[in-house]
């Protein structure tokens, strides 16, 4: 969940915007000219699936995979992730400049992290180790960015520790459901087109 | 002895937002036992009918009947759609599970059935499709007209009433259009078919109506 | 394809769109970090006149505004009781402070200032456009490569997820509360993004046929114009006496 523009401190949004930066050189280094096009084509389906609503009866949410875009770019998660952000601000109109690079860090901190250990699991681990680095993954990612999101929040003043508490609690259903959904759509991938969780080769059957 | 009628359509009309009438008062009545042979030119609104039928666009004016009673709501359409065994121009637009297993399992799970029921159908469905052995394949994988079969597949498994397909031999190689029909005919369904093949329409069609001008002749 | 998000003739559709860029985040900065109540109401001000001159359809910013006020929910539901001070109004059982609600005003001022900029300088530009002031003002140029392609792909992509959501209702997909609902989702996640990569990679291969090698040029014919430097002068003057506003 990403914080509207207007809540956080000014040193919170620099912090967020200096961390960012960092993120975001590392990962278009990783971006060789080839890698673009289809980096493009992930921030756009992360950009449709945050349009997608998940109902599940009473219960109602959208898709965030930021775990599988983790695994699927690992460092390159940052460039994504930000620009699927800021497609949201410019083309749905939401604005959110200044907390872009909170929101960005917050998001794609967690989904590079992870991302790059589940790689590492499978590569070194092979194709079994697939539902337990999915659904970590998955959950995990957005565990951590609720974590981050609630200290941005809290951090940007004491009046604030209720109100980031509760942010960082309401994470905790949408990690469950994207640790479900990352499990499956990895399973599909996995039946499908393998060779997109890494270099092709990298994952033992 | 009186054919019972499927579908009927009164006095549909139909634009899409902002642009001229496709449909403009027309009638129609399906009947079981019949397989109906809808063709004209493009841009005629032959698809633009069958999303009507479908309950997947809303006419302007009209009614549609499915199985004597008019539909007019999502719910009134979803209690049918199962029954209407559909299927899309592109099989690519229908089919989105891993394995041709799963794309066939995905209409009866969506019925809530029991798992050796839902088994049963697949069987059943791949042997009649000729794709015994497919269960593992991965759908996105297939050719063409593989994909086409399947496509077939998964709505059969629904156990539809009748059949309304999409111009079901488009880009089809010759033998996969034999197997089509072959198929068409061991379902002993009704169907309806929008097709330009005037060829295939020749073979498999009852009774045949050109749509023009947003009515059918 | 230019992505004219709202096309017209307004003022502001007419200002050079790096102007329009440095003015929107400008003007988020300011709202984000007004202090006090009358800087962040002179924030606001300031965007629902930037909203006027832009003359922004009522109705549907109206609806947009209140997507980006969901989070504020968060904030009324908290804020008002935890902050210490001054007792209040008794809100639903429990008890406000007065510097609790004060805040929380302040934060739903500050929010719609800066969200009703966005509107009025996004919604009165082409995001093409947009891209390409991004990529004179400094933007890395890979950067703005993918954000383009990425406006691409969406639309493409949409376009596919629509279908897809048709075959869904076709198929008699009723979601709810258990496992293949998360699954169907997971599986329409999966082919969008196989169907995606393919589709990107022949994107690629036609990329190379035609001499690509790794450098993107953009296309823009931006001049200031009078218009641009009156804005410009105007946005500063505001931005200053907004900034002021804070000591008070």
């Amino acid at each position: 969940m990403h914080i509207s523009e207007g809540v956080l401190s000014g040193p919170i949004l620099a912090g967020g915007a200096i961390l960012a930066l960092g993120g975001l050189a590392r990962g278009l280094r990783e971006l060789r000219a080839d890698d673009l096009p289809r980096a493009a084509l992930l921030a756009a389906v992360f950009f449709t699936a945050s349009l997608i609503h998940v109902s599940m009866g009473f219960f109602s949410a959208h898709l965030l995979l930021n775990g599988l875009l983790g695994l699927l770019l690992g460092w390159a998660a940052f460039p994504v992730i930000f620009i699927g952000l800021l497609l949201q601000g410019v083309l749905l109109q939401y604005g959110g400049l200044t907390v872009l690079g909170v929101n960005t860090f917050n998001m794609a901190g967690p989904a590079a992290a992870f991302g790059l250990a589940g790689r590492a699991a499978l590569a070194r681990f092979g194709w079994r180790a697939a539902p337990a680095v999915s659904l970590l993954a998955g959950g995990g990612t957005i565990l951590f960015s609720g974590v981050l999101t609630a200290l941005s929040l809290g951090l940007s003043g004491q009046e604030f520790a209720a109100a980031a508490a509760a942010l960082g609690l309401a994470h905790l259903p949408v990690a469950a459901i994207e640790a479900l959904v990352t499990l499956f759509a990895v399973q599909f991938l996995r039946q499908v087109r393998p060779g997109l969780l890494g270099r092709t080769g990298d994952v033992r059957p | 002895m009186p054919s019972e009628t499927l579908i009927s359509l009164r006095d549909l009309t139909f634009a899409y937002p902002g642009g001229p009438p496709v449909l403009k008062g027309l009638n129609l009545d399906f009947r079981a036992g019949e397989t109906l042979g809808l063709s004209g030119a493009n841009g005629a609104g032959k698809s633009t009918l069958l999303f009507l039928i479908m309950g997947l666009a809303k006419p302007q004016g009209g009614t549609v009947e499915i199985f004597g009673r008019p539909r007019r709501t999502e719910r009134d359409f979803q209690e049918v759609r199962p029954s209407l065994g559909f299927v899309f121009q592109d099989a690519n637009d229908q089919l989105f599970c891993p394995t041709v297993a799963d794309d066939l399992a995905f209409g009866p799970l969506n019925l809530g059935l029991e798992h050796e029921e839902i088994h049963r159908r697949v069987a059943e469905a791949l042997d009649m499709l000729g794709l015994a052995g497919f269960e593992r394949r991965v759908t996105y994988d297939l050719s063409g007209g593989e994909k086409k079969l399947v496509a077939i597949g998964a709505a059969l498994t629904l156990h539809p009433r009748l059949l309304i397909l999409d111009e079901p031999t488009a880009a089809l190689d010759p033998g996969t259009v034999s197997r089509l029909e072959d198929i068409l005919a061991a379902s002993g369904l009704p169907a309806l078919i929008v097709s330009h093949d005037q060829d295939f329409l020749a073979r498999v069609a009852t009774r045949r109506l050109t749509m023009a001008d947003g009515f059918l002749f | 394809m230019t992505c004219d998000l709202n096309p017209g003739r307004s003022v502001l559709h007419r200002l050079d769109p790096r102007l329009k860029l440095l003015a929107v985040t400008a003007w988020s900065l300011l709202a984000a970090l007004s202090r006090t109540g009358p800087a962040a109401l002179f924030a606001l001000a300031g965007a629902l006149a930037f909203a006027g001159l832009g003359r922004l359809a009522p109705g549907p910013t109206a609806k947009r505004l209140s997507a980006v006020n969901f989070f504020l929910v968060f904030i009324w539901l908290f804020l008002p009781f935890s902050v210490p001070g001054e007792p209040g109004p008794a809100l639903g059982g429990l008890s406000a402070t007065k510097p609790g609600l004060e805040l929380a005003l302040l934060l739903t001022v500050k929010v719609n200032a800066a969200a009703l900029g966005a509107l009025a300088f996004f919604g009165t530009s082409s995001v093409t456009q947009l891209a390409a002031a991004a990529r004179r003002l400094g933007a890395p140029e890979k950067l703005t490569a993918v954000f383009l392609l990425t406006l691409r792909y969406f639309h493409v992509l949409s376009l596919e997820y629509a279908r897809l959501r048709q075959a869904l209702k076709v198929r008699a997909f009723r979601p709810g509360l258990n496992l293949h609902t998360l699954r169907t989702y997971a599986n329409l996640v999966g082919i969008l993004l196989v169907r995606g990569v393919d589709r990107a990679e022949r994107v690629h291969a036609a990329m190379l046929c035609r001499g690509y090698t790794g450098r993107f040029w953009f296309h823009d014919h931006f001049r200031f114009t009078g218009l641009d430097w009156l804005g410009a002068v105007l946005l500063a003057i505001l931005l200053s006496g907004g900034a002021a506003l804070n000591a008070f």
